[in-house]
């Protein structure tokens, strides 16, 4: 079979099913059975071997355990603390709580490693929060959304975790890579906050004291130090990022746990469940999107996007932004895990052909599939935040474009300078080529 | 009696995915601490032991989103209008999950007898407890979409005697 027919197959019956309102994990499964049984040499019993494999993975083991540590610092009001230190820092600005959210979203980042955890927590703080002093529902719900994808753009992110396991990339590599284009996102978020804030008169908050600020700054001191444990230990070659997965985890707990006392033990059963569960979902959809791309592997599919690749030459511009398209626009329709399983590892060698670095390749894939995270029909964040606003998708579409265009200029930006992502890297790893 | 028997048997594995990722936990931890305080000895098994519960936290977590049905799916068909039509949409869906339970019973049973030989390289744990998650996965979806495929089936009916309930 040729790899177009064999790939026109696999894709296919996966359209088919996904209209079909299959879900992702099953369509993928299911869109591998008609090849596995038409070949003479493959068997389904493949399916599950794929599977196995790749659910058999140590690196992976720290998926779950970082959502844990994001879902109990939600749990021990780790979350309020930042907002008060956000607010003291940024709250004085024009459309105060806007920025409050975007800042609070990097501290966050810093701490989880996951965007929906990011969604879920700080929208149901501040979305309330902000419909309440007047921002629009639409903004509120946006802005809370937009500002969530950071969560898997700056250290520790699940989604760099589950690349770098996949495609043998370091993972501190990938994680100091996402610390530069993380901040500049919300640099930029909080520009389109201001441009907001002015066209649409929202409040402000007094500018907070000298005094005020320390004590909001000591309040959060203690979840401020996760990130430094984190990515410090990491880049440090302390642990590996399973361990710090762990670390983070042990540590939220005794922070929630101890020294909070905020979280008690019916509590702590809750999380352990809902972490478990939701990632497990998430999880599920690398094993058949892993059989899925082996079966593209196996008709060599990638091997035929690379010699097409070369009709519109190997130039690491244009090849960036051919990649960052097909991200932006899969991340629309799937989950970003099976997105990079699936077309990450099928564009990797068009990718080393056109010369991009492997840490660069990683983040504009990363970035591009963050952007998913906001655009309907599947944009898991703004589904969140659109549930906790009590409002339609649709109505806060027109917002969330809005404050879009700056964050696709980012990411022109990161793919036309790879130093922005390769910087830090390159600073800290000596032996980074 | 068929919904009381699965709503106990979905409980038992809730219960199960916390008591496994709590595992985990512990093993992990053992891990980590053995390499940096002296006094815990340096296990070999606990990171072949983790990898073998988070398999199965995965597979038990895949069921337990089925009867949930919370496995993310894409909405590009309209909304559907009526109960009959929402009731037909669930028909589609499950119908083709159920096709997937299959294979994974049918070819699930034979992957894991390829396990009944093997011995993991470190523990010397026996392979057939962790491909043993691949049929029973495949025979909990089935119980599963049955009674999802029973309501989809009572939405459908119920309308057509003319909005009874």
């Amino acid at each position: 079979m040729s790899p177009v027919e064999a790939a026109a197959i696999l894709f296919g019956s996966f359209m088919v099913l996904i209209v079909l309102r299959v879900p992702v994990a099953f369509a993928l499964g299911l869109a591998c059975v008609p090849l596995l049984h038409l070949d003479d040499k493959l068997t389904p019993i493949m399916l599950c071997n794929e599977m196995w494999k790749s659910y058999n993975s140590f690196i992976l083991l720290s998926v779950p355990f970082f959502l844990l540590a994001a879902n109990l610092m939600n749990a021990a009001g780790i979350t309020e603390r930042l907002v008060a230190l956000a607010r003291a820092s940024v709250g004085h600005f024009p459309g105060g709580l806007g920025h409050v959210n975007v800042m609070v979203s990097m501290l966050f980042a810093g701490v989880s490693g996951s965007s929906t955890a990011e969604a879920a927590g700080i929208g149901s703080i501040l979305i309330p929060a902000m419909k309440k002093q007047g921002y629009d529902a639409s903004f509120s719900v946006a802005i809370t959304a937009c500002a969530s994808v950071m969560g898997v753009i700056i250290p520790p992110s699940i989604l760099m975790v589950v690349w770098g396991g996949l495609m043998s990339v370091s993972i501190s590599g990938l994680f100091l890579a996402g610390i530069v284009p993380g901040i500049l996102i919300g640099l930029f978020m909080m520009a389109t906050v201001h441009v907001f804030a002015k066209r649409r008169n929202y409040p402000v908050y007094q500018r907070a004291s000298l005094v005020e600020f320390l004590r909001a700054l000591r309040g959060a001191s203690l979840a401020l130090l996760t990130p430094a444990i984190i990515v410090g230990g990491i880049v440090g070659g302390l642990f590996t990022a399973t361990e710090a997965s762990l670390i983070a985890v042990i540590y939220s707990s005794v922070l929630g746990g101890i020294v909070y006392r905020s979280i008690g033990l019916r509590e702590f059963t809750r999380v352990l469940y809902e972490s478990a569960a939701f990632s497990a979902v998430a999880l599920f959809c690398i094993g058949t999107a892993s059989a899925f791309g082996w079966l593209l592997a196996y008709y060599r599919v990638p091997q035929e996007l690379v010699a097409f690749a070369e009709g519109w030459g190997t130039n690491a511009i244009t090849t960036g932004f051919v990649i960052a398209g097909i991200f932006l626009l899969v991340g629309m329709f799937i989950d970003a895990i099976p997105a990079i399983v699936v077309v990450g590892t099928v564009l990797m060698p068009v990718a080393e052909r056109a010369g991009i670095h492997p840490i660069h390749f990683a983040i504009i894939g990363v970035v591009s599939l963050a952007f998913g995270l906001v655009t309907p029909p599947y944009g898991l964040c703004l589904l969140i935040a659109a549930s906790i606003g009590k409002i339609k998708v649709v109505e806060a579409l027109k917002d969330v474009s809005f404050i879009l265009i700056p964050m696709l200029l980012l990411l022109s930006l990161v793919i036309v300078f790879p130093e922005i992502v390769l910087f830090l890297p390159r600073t800290f790893i000596p032996d980074l080529r | 009696m068929l919904r009381t028997v699965l709503e106990w048997y979905y409980r038992q594995l809730r219960s199960l995915i916390v008591i496994l990722l709590t595992t985990m936990l512990v093993v992990v931890s053992m891990q980590v601490f053995s390499r940096f305080t002296g006094f815990i000895p340096r296990y070999l098994w606990t990171e072949e032991a983790s990898r073998f519960c988070f398999v199965w936290v995965i597979m038990i977590g895949s069921i337990i989103a089925v009867r949930d049905n919370t496995h993310f799916n894409v909405d590009i068909l309209p909304h559907p209008k009526s109960k009959r039509i929402e009731g037909i949409y669930g028909l589609m869906t499950h119908s083709a999950m159920l096709a997937m339970a299959f294979v994974f019973v049918r070819y699930g049973y034979e992957f894991a007898r390829f396990g009944v030989k093997q011995t993991s390289e470190i523990s010397q744990i026996n392979m057939l407890s962790i491909y043993l998650a691949f049929p029973v996965t495949g025979v909990s979806w089935v119980l599963f979409l049955f009674e999802h495929l029973l309501s989809d089936v009572n939405l459908i009916a119920n309308q057509e005697q003319g909005n009874e309930t």
